[in-house]
């Protein structure tokens, strides 16, 4: 690196996007990423980016500079354009209410009562939920080639829940366990397409979403249903992984790691320090503030305190716990990536995430 | 002091020896089920272990046999219901397993809410249920709405994605005096707020008592927002339910 090139980064030597990889495989970084994974559009980011809620979900350029605010005016590392969850189960004809402005999206309609009934459509990847997130994609990457590009996966349980209704499709995994592992074959090809169609539009890590947690299943649901899936899905995603599990996941983080996912991004519920425990150097976690006391209803401060809490952990990057409230302010989302900062500088040099000194601005370096 | 050996079922005594460690749940259990009749002990049992098909051929049986529905419902339904939901909040089963009971709850329900209805008894008191505008999630709702019938409420279901003014629409229309708001998603949570600033927007604050939960709020959350009590399940339901309609009678 030049010295040139270290002054463009304002001091610091790696680009968004590169310290977000090496971050998520445990690897060197600068300084801690501070991340979008989930969304962090707010009300606020809408008017700055004037493109809102809900044509923002199937427009491409509305959602491109919206998603762009978390790293042009929250300082993140990373971008994330999935803001909702209906891409797989818009794409395969369940009913989408996609909200309001203030409204998330959400499915209104299962349509899934037998796995043999299920086929992913020809066209699946054209519709018009995949036209704007991969076109969104495609002009992230173009306008931010040194800023992380996150892709969002449903996995075939989630998509399943969309699909047959979370309470039939929970009901089965204990009167007919052989359908629910029907559905799961079944809707795994359409989870794996759209991974695959985000990382070729440019994504570069998937984050992928099966909520198989403790409010909704046991330990064993996980081990017996999506362990095996999920080993063997690693090889096939085609990039990157992250892992999205909501709620409280501390006694199946050991499942995640065997499963073998590059990266978990976990819940305020989580205690991280348990979690550190628990992953060791198997997998890199990125989480946990919390969105409805912290983000929603607190200072820029009381994020700031949790940030430096969960980073103190010495888990790889810092992150909204999920998608946050859209009232949410982004004064409070600020101190994401001032938090990152202000930790980094007080391990540099040779601090846990500074593994190397900035090279010398004159270019010797 | 009544003995675990006192109830006749194996299941009962074995759910209770195996699944409740609180001193006095367990000494309410015990009593419970000593004085119910084996036909009573029967339908929990088979609730307890999702025996739809059992529960619903039981609980017709009984009926038959001339037993009062409300004896069946408090001694054999809810009994049985109680158990599930004391290992569900202990972490011995989750979602599915409630559910799955909750099933047969509602095969054992079929038989009996006709003939209570007919029967004229009085509900302890009025509530209206909701998840709140934007979430589409209605397993809570729909386990605490249940275990509410249960418990002798009138329950009003406004389903999901529930508007602010769908919530003060149908406190005008009914007037029952709880309101339950329910969210699964943190993106929605806010939405309790907006709901309870209707009501003071509308000058109804002060008549009505507002319940909340899911899995993400908290009872902080809860206070924050303004509402007058949390359930963290639904068996915390029933229970705030009772204790906040005894302060709308007062």
């Amino acid at each position: 690196m030049t010295g040139e090139n270290y002054h463009r980064l304002n001091g610091e030597w790696m680009t968004p996007r590169r310290r977000f990889l090496s971050a998520l495989y445990g690897g060197r970084v600068d300084k801690v990423p501070a991340m979008t994974l989930s969304s962090v559009i707010t009300l606020e980011a809408m008017e700055i980016a004037d493109a809102a809620f809900p044509e923002a979900h199937l427009d491409a350029e509305k959602m491109a500079r919206l998603a762009a605010t978390a790293h042009e005016n929250l300082g993140l590392d990373t971008i994330m354009p999935v803001f909702h969850s209906q891409l797989e189960a818009d794409a395969l004809d369940a009913a989408t209410w996609w909200g309001t402005k203030d409204n998330w999206p959400a499915v209104s309609d299962h349509v899934l009562t037998d796995p043999d009934d299920f086929k992913v459509p020809s066209d699946y990847l054209e519709r018009r939920s995949f036209k704007a997130v991969l076109g969104a994609i495609r002009l992230l990457r173009k306008r931010y080639p040194d800023v992380g590009i996150v892709g969002k996966v449903y996995g075939a349980w989630s998509v399943g829940f969309h699909m047959v209704g979370i309470e039939n499709f929970l009901i089965d995994t204990i009167l007919d366990p052989d359908k629910i592992h029907r559905y799961l074959e079944a809707l795994l090809p359409a989870s794996l397409a759209s991974a695959h169609a985000q990382l070729e539009a440019g994504a570069d890590a998937i984050m992928w979403c099966d909520h198989a947690n403790r409010e909704l299943v046991s330990p064993e649901t996980y081990r017996d249903f999506l362990l095996e899936m999920h080993q063997e899905i690693q090889a096939e995603i085609g990039g990157p992984s992250i892992l999205h599990c909501c709620g409280e996941t501390t006694d199946r983080i050991e499942y995640f790691a065997e499963a073998g996912w590059d990266c978990f991004h976990f819940e305020s519920q989580v205690d991280p320090v348990k979690a550190k425990e628990i992953a060791r150097d198997r997998l890199s976690l990125f989480g946990n503030i919390n969105n409805p006391t912290t983000l929603f209803s607190g200072t820029y401060e009381d994020c700031y305190e949790a940030c430096m809490t969960v980073l103190n952990s010495g888990v790889q990057g810092v992150a909204p716990e999920g998608s946050v409230p859209l009232g949410t302010k982004m004064e409070v989302l600020a101190a994401l990536a001032d938090s990152a900062r202000d930790y980094s500088n007080a391990h540099r040099p040779g601090g846990r995430f500074v593994a190397h000194d900035p090279p010398a601005a004159n270019g010797d370096g | 002091m009544v003995q675990l050996s006192g109830i006749a079922n194996a299941t009962i005594r074995a759910e209770i020896e195996e699944f409740l460690e609180r001193p006095e749940e367990i000494e309410r259990n015990v009593e419970l089920f000593s004085r119910a009749s084996p036909a009573m002990q029967d339908i929990a049992a088979a609730l307890i272990e999702g025996d739809a098909q059992t529960v619903d051929r039981l609980t017709a049986e009984a009926l038959a046999d001339g037993v009062h529905a409300l004896e069946i419902m408090d001694d054999g339904l809810i009994a049985g219901m109680g158990i599930v939901g004391i290992k569900f909040r202990e972490g011995y089963v989750f979602v599915p397993e409630v559910l799955v009971s909750a099933r047969a709850m509602k095969a054992g329900m079929a038989h009996i809410e006709p003939i209570l209805a007919a029967s004229g008894v009085e509900p302890i008191g009025k509530v209206i249920m909701g998840t709140v505008q934007g979430d589409l999630h209605d397993i809570g709702k729909n386990l605490c709405i249940m275990m509410l019938r249960g418990g002798g409420f009138t329950v009003i279901d406004l389903g999901v994605n529930t508007s602010p003014d769908e919530f003060l629409a149908a406190v005008k229309d009914s007037e029952a005096r709880l309101v339950g708001m329910s969210a699964l998603l943190t993106t929605t949570m806010p939405n309790m707020a907006r709901t309870v600033e209707a009501f003071k927007d509308a000058g109804l604050r002060d008549q009505v008592w507002f319940m909340v939960g899911g899995a993400p709020v908290t009872p902080e959350f809860g206070e924050e927002v303004g509402a007058d009590g949390y359930g963290k399940d639904a068996l915390a339901c029933v229970a705030l339910a009772k204790q906040l309609s005894l302060r709308v009678r007062g």
